[in-house]
């Protein structure tokens, strides 16, 4: 088969192909290594083009007056342009189609920037010879390529958000203010995440603790009737696309209902003990637990992990509000929107990293946030193995830039400002306490600066550091050993107290997170956007937003900017009747079906089914809603008979026998 | 792509959107640098790519062939690449028969974190193909079933 | 529903435009210059992923000009507002192009026969624009202005040549200002930056102004650019020459409680950012940059750093330089600095020096009330980030607080959110 034996089929109304080829400058960035001239030069001898140019940025508006005026006076009817990559300009440039009145799906891109003098930019003579070959691809390509008509599905207007932390209630609330319907899932017993258990904290002079932020979420939350909440509650299955999405929600069961008082009588009964993950591990709770005063919804909790279902809470519970045979539930949701709000981990120190775990004397900021903290567990006094520390040494970076073998490479954004300011709270509250501050770096951007300068002023000791330093624990004596780069000099420090400045990393749960809801993970290994810069709240799955920290590290503040952002997206989409979807759809040329089923048996989507024609046969029959558009069904077909639009056979071998110009 | 008289080979990509090829358009905009040996055909899910694809670019004049995408349990369609991984297992085993070296036929997870490694598969397999010379396919006499 | 106004037309205001519009909120876009796309039209390449910058931006400005629910109000500026949340009457004065912007094509013949040059602002004066003109090549709305005080007709009753050359006729010298008065529920400003180049701390202690081969970050981000006074290649002011090596000093006017106590944020990737593009086109210029502490916060950020040390070889000295000498012959820079890494005095010889200048906003007159940081207030710097004290009013970019692209386009997005709660109330 060549390419020239494939017939086109009703794709312009004369049989005659016409192309038009456009090879962008890029200013510089294609034109700098690409001798685009040849390559033009080179478009216009390719069978079927009937015109070739160049511009300087075939995006901007002359760019694309240029190409409109050339559909039109050359009567094209395919477009190939030579520029950047799909994914920023194909809408830009299917609507100059549009307006010129072609059908937008006519068009083919094809990257010679990524592709070619981004990468081969020490090879110009290759790198031209490439983008020669990727235009003839093209070229052979779009010579196929049909009309598409867009399709439209309807959108339920309701938005599921996944995650109860301070993101997920910003943008429930952005949302049900707006008047949508919103469905928060919280896989905790309890919301507020870990914001709720970050102590006091002081943004331009705003003292406040994340309780009460947290707090002035919930009851605004909780009080709107367009927010339903699941906590205790998972998301099992995800099925749908954008606008429609069927989600199915696991409600674990908590074993204890709502004629719970909160009177406490289980716990004292209770014999099993575990490490209180509310306060990071510091002290301990009972199987059955309040996971901390005033959470929502205040009301105890069995964790079935470490219970043993002995039964003696069942005994004393005076109301009658426990039941062990609890079994969990089912429910599906209905939405057109998703916001994943997943939160993050915080960074935990493997033991033996800087001391941690071989002594009371070291803990992490988390942990030194809860000792500060008014509703901690020591009532806000800073209290380690029985005696007020007098020198508190922070280590910074710890779990970030590399610092030790076990540390993630990127810098955790707000740890730097978090640390500053808990060594302000120690300084105001035990103003004898020598606070060391040992860095490699001080990072605190933008107007936190101000902690910096606070800091300085407090007699906070900043030591910097370049090789990681070192903790060595005794017999009850800790020292942190330093070399201080700027002045050369090796210092030890006897502390009575080590913080870990640590920082954040994506939750344990990411990869089940991204295989359920089809979203990718960066380097980083947080979720990814659809664009660093500008798309930084989408993920790259249409319907689905990404909030807080579930993207990377992010302060309180950013974290609820960025669920408000989120829901901005949201409320885009749920404002609509109807979603206009890619129609890149499989399609059944019934002549050729067999009936045989491998198509329905493959489809992820079960968006095949088999129907039986008024003859008796059977033929493959596409719902075009369902499909994802991944040709995996064109594959398998054993008659060709099933194709996906735009990826079809006739589209995709022209274009490896023009590799070899065939 | 010339270096004097020697033997460069062309390899042809498939690369799916979703992960490889935007690994391909990160390496781009990291400016890494790789031999400009590769011709990719972009397709939606590596789950696309019907063996036949591969045989009609070796047929033609490839010297190798890639096929990636997603890592398992990262596809975009739940499964596509788990899809690509049993055709292309059955691929391998017709394509030795037809007498080409395993060198010249891989399937790569490739994500859209790692234009490393994206980097790091073409610049060593351009390097192996180099070594084996050109297929020429159509000189060697062997029956293909299409 | 009523409308929402958006007041600076960056890529923060850009972002909020679009996020009300899609929901289908009529926006108007206010922005005093000819043409929206803000500063980071003017950047080459961004960080950390070295996109260029107008590839991506461009698209976002189309969609604004395309889309059916936004009116772009360019070259206009915000005279008067009366009212409260949910109904304010804003009274905005459309400044005249003397250009019939419905005849005019962008076709720039005008520009061709104008004979009176004028410093370029959109290259910060590196290279020369005409009196009437488009700023730049992706500008939207894509039609010329004049610029009065520099135009021969408006200042000495002669010339008139953009009228002769005009082939769509729409020159109109006749064009006076017209105040239109908009009734909106909301109101966001995202007015934007400039740098803090006018204090005196530049010229007495780095030379700006006085050395040639002095720039600040932006006037070297217009150098470096393709579309910029010298087609992408970095030649020095003094003497049209490449130069053998550049500095960047960081933290100019930033983290000095002379002026700006503040980080500005952006200044440290900017210059990473701008080091890496240097060596990937010129491997032979060195560049070295002194910092104080890298704010390699952002996402990648540390990471792009990283591969500046390693991969493009770029030395990094931790200090903030005490003075700049110039030679007077070969217009060389001499840096006197502190290597606090080595604990010594040093004296270092340099071809081309870049200020990485702090930023401070554009403040919108007394229509948002401004703290003691030149920043704008905010309502709640925790629950209401986004919100002015006033209701109604909402204040995001770089007039809220140094910040970087992501978080001006995630600002945008939410004071898109909070302004459509109430376009949607009233």
């Amino acid at each position: 088969m060549s390419s020239e034996e494939v017939k086109v089929e009703g794709a312009c109304p004369t049989d005659e192909v016409r192309i038009g080829v456009y090879v962008c400058h890029c200013g510089l960035n294609i034109a700098g290594v690409i001798n685009v001239k040849e390559v033009v030069e080179y478009a216009q001898k390719l069978p079927n083009v009937v015109s070739a140019k160049e511009y300087i940025f075939m995006c901007s508006a002359p760019g694309q007056d240029l190409i409109r005026e050339d559909i039109k006076k050359c009567k094209l009817n395919r477009v190939v342009i030579a520029a950047c990559g799909p994914e920023m300009h194909e809408p830009t440039f299917r609507a100059v189609l549009e307006e010129a009145g072609l059908n937008p799906y006519v068009l083919e891109m094809v990257s010679i920037r990524e592709g070619s003098s981004w990468v081969h930019y020490e090879d110009p003579e290759a790198a031209t010879e490439k983008a020669k070959d990727m235009v003839r691809m093209a070229v052979a390509r779009a010579r196929n390529l049909e009309p598409l008509e867009k399709m439209s599905g309807e959108v339920k207007q309701r938005a599921l958000i996944v995650g109860g932390g301070i993101a997920g209630l910003a943008s429930a609330l952005d949302l049900a203010e707006r008047g949508f319907e919103v469905h928060i899932v919280e896989k905790k017993p309890v919301l507020g995440g870990h914001a709720a258990r970050m102590g006091q904290l002081n943004v331009e002079g705003r003292k406040v603790s994340g309780k009460d932020l947290v707090d002035y979420l919930v009851k605004k939350v909780k009080d709107n009737p367009n927010v339903h909440i699941y906590t205790n509650a998972e998301v099992t299955k995800v099925d749908g696309s954008i606008g429609n999405f069927t989600i199915t929600v696991k409600l674990k069961p908590r074993y204890v209902n709502d004629k719970c008082t909160s009177c406490g009588k289980c716990v004292e009964v209770c014999p099993v003990t575990a490490p209180n993950e509310y306060e990071y591990g510091i002290g301990e709770r009972k199987a059955i637990f309040l996971p901390f005063e005033g959470a929502y919804p205040n009301q105890y909790v069995i964790d079935p992990e470490t219970c043993t279902f002995c039964g003696k809470c069942v005994e004393v519970c005076p109301e009658g509000a426990i039941n062990l045979d609890e079994k969990e539930k089912e429910i599906t949701l209905e939405v057109g929107g998703i916001i994943l709000a997943t939160g993050h981990d915080p960074y935990e120190p493997p033991v033996g990293e800087y001391g941690y775990g071989l002594s009371p004397k070291v803990i992490t900021l988390h942990q030194l946030k809860r000792l500060l903290s008014e509703d901690g567990p020591t009532k806000g006094e800073l209290v380690i193995d029985g005696k007020r520390p007098r020198n508190i040494v922070f280590i910074s970076c710890v779990g970030s830039l590399g610092t030790t073998p076990n540390a993630n490479q990127y810098c955790s954004r707000m740890c730097c400002s978090a640390s500053l300011l808990e060594a302000l709270h120690i300084k105001e509250k035990y103003p004898d306490a020598q606070v060391f501050f040992v860095h490699k770096d001080v990072r605190t951007y933008g107007k936190d600066e101000n902690l910096y300068w606070k800091a300085i002023d407090n007699l906070v000791k900043f030591v910097r550091f370049e090789e990681s330093p070192k903790v060595t624990v005794g017999k009850g004596e800790v020292k942190v050993e330093v070399e201080e780069s700027t002045i050369q000099e090796r210092l030890v420090i006897p502390a009575d107290l080590v913080v870990l400045v640590t920082g954040m990393e994506p939750p344990k749960e990411i990869e089940e997170l991204r295989s359920l809801f089809k979203v990718g993970c960066g380097g980083d290994g947080f979720l990814k956007e659809a664009h660093l810069k500008l798309n930084p709240v989408e993920s790259l799955t249409g319907g689905i937003y990404l909030a807080g920290t579930a993207t990377g590290p992010k302060s309180i503040a950013e974290s609820i900017v960025a669920g408000s952002a989120a829901a901005a997206k949201a409320a885009s989409l749920l404002s609509k009747d109807t979603i206009e979807v890619e129609p890149i759809v499989a399609v059944v040329d019934e002549d050729k079906c067999s009936g045989c089923g491998i198509c329905v048996s493959i489809c992820p989507y079960g968006a095949i089914s088999l129907e039986k024609k008024e003859d008796g046969t059977r033929v493959s029959k596409v719902d075009p809603m369902l499909c994802q558009g991944c040709g995996t069904c064109g594959a398998a077909c054993p008659s060709a008979a099933i194709q996906q639009n735009s990826y079809k056979d006739k589209q995709i071998i022209p274009q490896i026998l023009a590799v070899f110009e065939r | 792509m010339s270096d004097g008289d020697g033997f460069e080979p062309t390899i042809v990509v498939f690369a799916c959107h979703w992960c490889t090829y935007q690994a391909i358009n990160l390496a781009g905009t990291s400016r890494m640098k790789y031999p400009p040996n590769v011709r990719v055909i972009r397709v939606m899910c590596s789950g696309r790519v019907d063996p036949q694809f591969v045989i009609e670019a070796f047929k033609n004049g490839a010297d190798g062939v890639l096929v990636a995408g997603c890592h398992p349990g990262d596809c975009h369609y739940v499964n596509g690449n788990m899809k690509t991984m049993r055709r292309t297992v059955m691929l391998e085993k017709l394509l030795q028969d037809m007498g080409i070296e395993k060198e010249r036929f891989r399937r790569e997870w490739i994500s859209a974190a790692e234009a490393k490694k994206w980097v790091e598969v073409v610049t060593e397999m351009v390097e192996q193909v180099r070594k084996l010379g050109p297929l020429k396919l159509a000189e060697r006499e062997v029956v293909m079933n299409e | 529903m009523k409308p929402v106004m958006v007041v600076g037309g960056g890529i923060s205001g850009i972002q909020a435009a679009l996020d009300l519009a899609d929901q289908g909120i009529k926006v108007y876009l206010v922005e005093k210059t000819p043409s929206i796309g803000g500063r980071m039209a003017q950047l080459d390449k961004t960080f950390p992923t070295l996109d260029c910058s107008s590839c991506i931006l461009t698209p976002k400005m189309v969609e604004v000009a395309r889309h059916e629910n936004i009116e772009i109000l360019a070259y206009s500026e915000v005279l008067e507002i009366n009212g409260e949340a949910g109904n304010f009457k804003v009274k905005v004065r459309k400044k005249p192009r003397y250009v019939d912007v419905t005849k005019c094509t962008g076709c720039g013949v005008c520009m061709k026969y104008c004979p009176s040059k004028v410093p370029d602002e959109f290259n910060l004066g590196l290279s020369e624009r005409k009196a009437i003109y488009i700023p730049f090549p992706q500008a939207i709305p894509l039609k010329a202005t004049i610029d009065a005080e520099h135009c021969l007709w408006f200042q000495k009753n002669i010339c008139r040549n953009c009228e002769k050359f005009c082939p769509a006729k729409a020159i109109d010298y006749e064009q006076k200002p017209e105040d239109i008065e908009l009734n909106v529920a909301a109101i966001i400003f995202a007015t934007g930056y400039e740098l803090i180049a006018d204090h005196s701390l530049l010229t007495d202690q780095y030379g700006y102004g006085r050395y040639a081969n002095v720039y600040t970050n932006l006037e070297f981000e217009r150098l470096v650019s393709a579309t910029g006074p010298t087609g992408g290649e970095i030649l020095r002011r003094s003497d049209g020459r490449k130069p053998k090596n550049i500095a960047f000093i960081q933290c100019v006017c930033s983290r000095d409680i002379r002026m700006n106590p503040n980080c500005s944020s952006i200044c440290c990737m900017a210059s990473v950012k701008e080091g890496i593009l240097v060596r990937e086109h010129h491997p032979d210029i060195e560049v070295t940059i002194f910092y104080m502490d890298l704010r390699a916060f952002g996402k990648g950020y540390q990471e792009f750093y990283d591969r500046a040390k390693e991969e493009f070889g770029i030395r990094f000295v931790r200090s903030k330089p005490a003075t700049i000498v110039e030679n007077p012959e070969t217009k060389n820079l001499i840096l006197y600095y502190e290597d606090t890494h080595a604990s010594r005095y040093k004296a270092e010889e340099f071809e081309m020096v870049v200020l990485a200048v702090g930023v401070k906003p554009v403040v919108p007159d007394s229509f948002v009330p401004i703290g003691e940081d030149m920043f704008a207030q905010v309502k709640d710097p925790y629950l209401d980030p986004v919100a002015s004290p006033k209701p109604g009013i909402y204040v995001i970019g770089m007039l809220n607080s140094p910040k970087d692209i992501p978080d001006s386009v995630i600002q945008g997005s939410a004071a898109a959110m909070k302004a459509s709660i109430l376009a949607c109330k009233s």
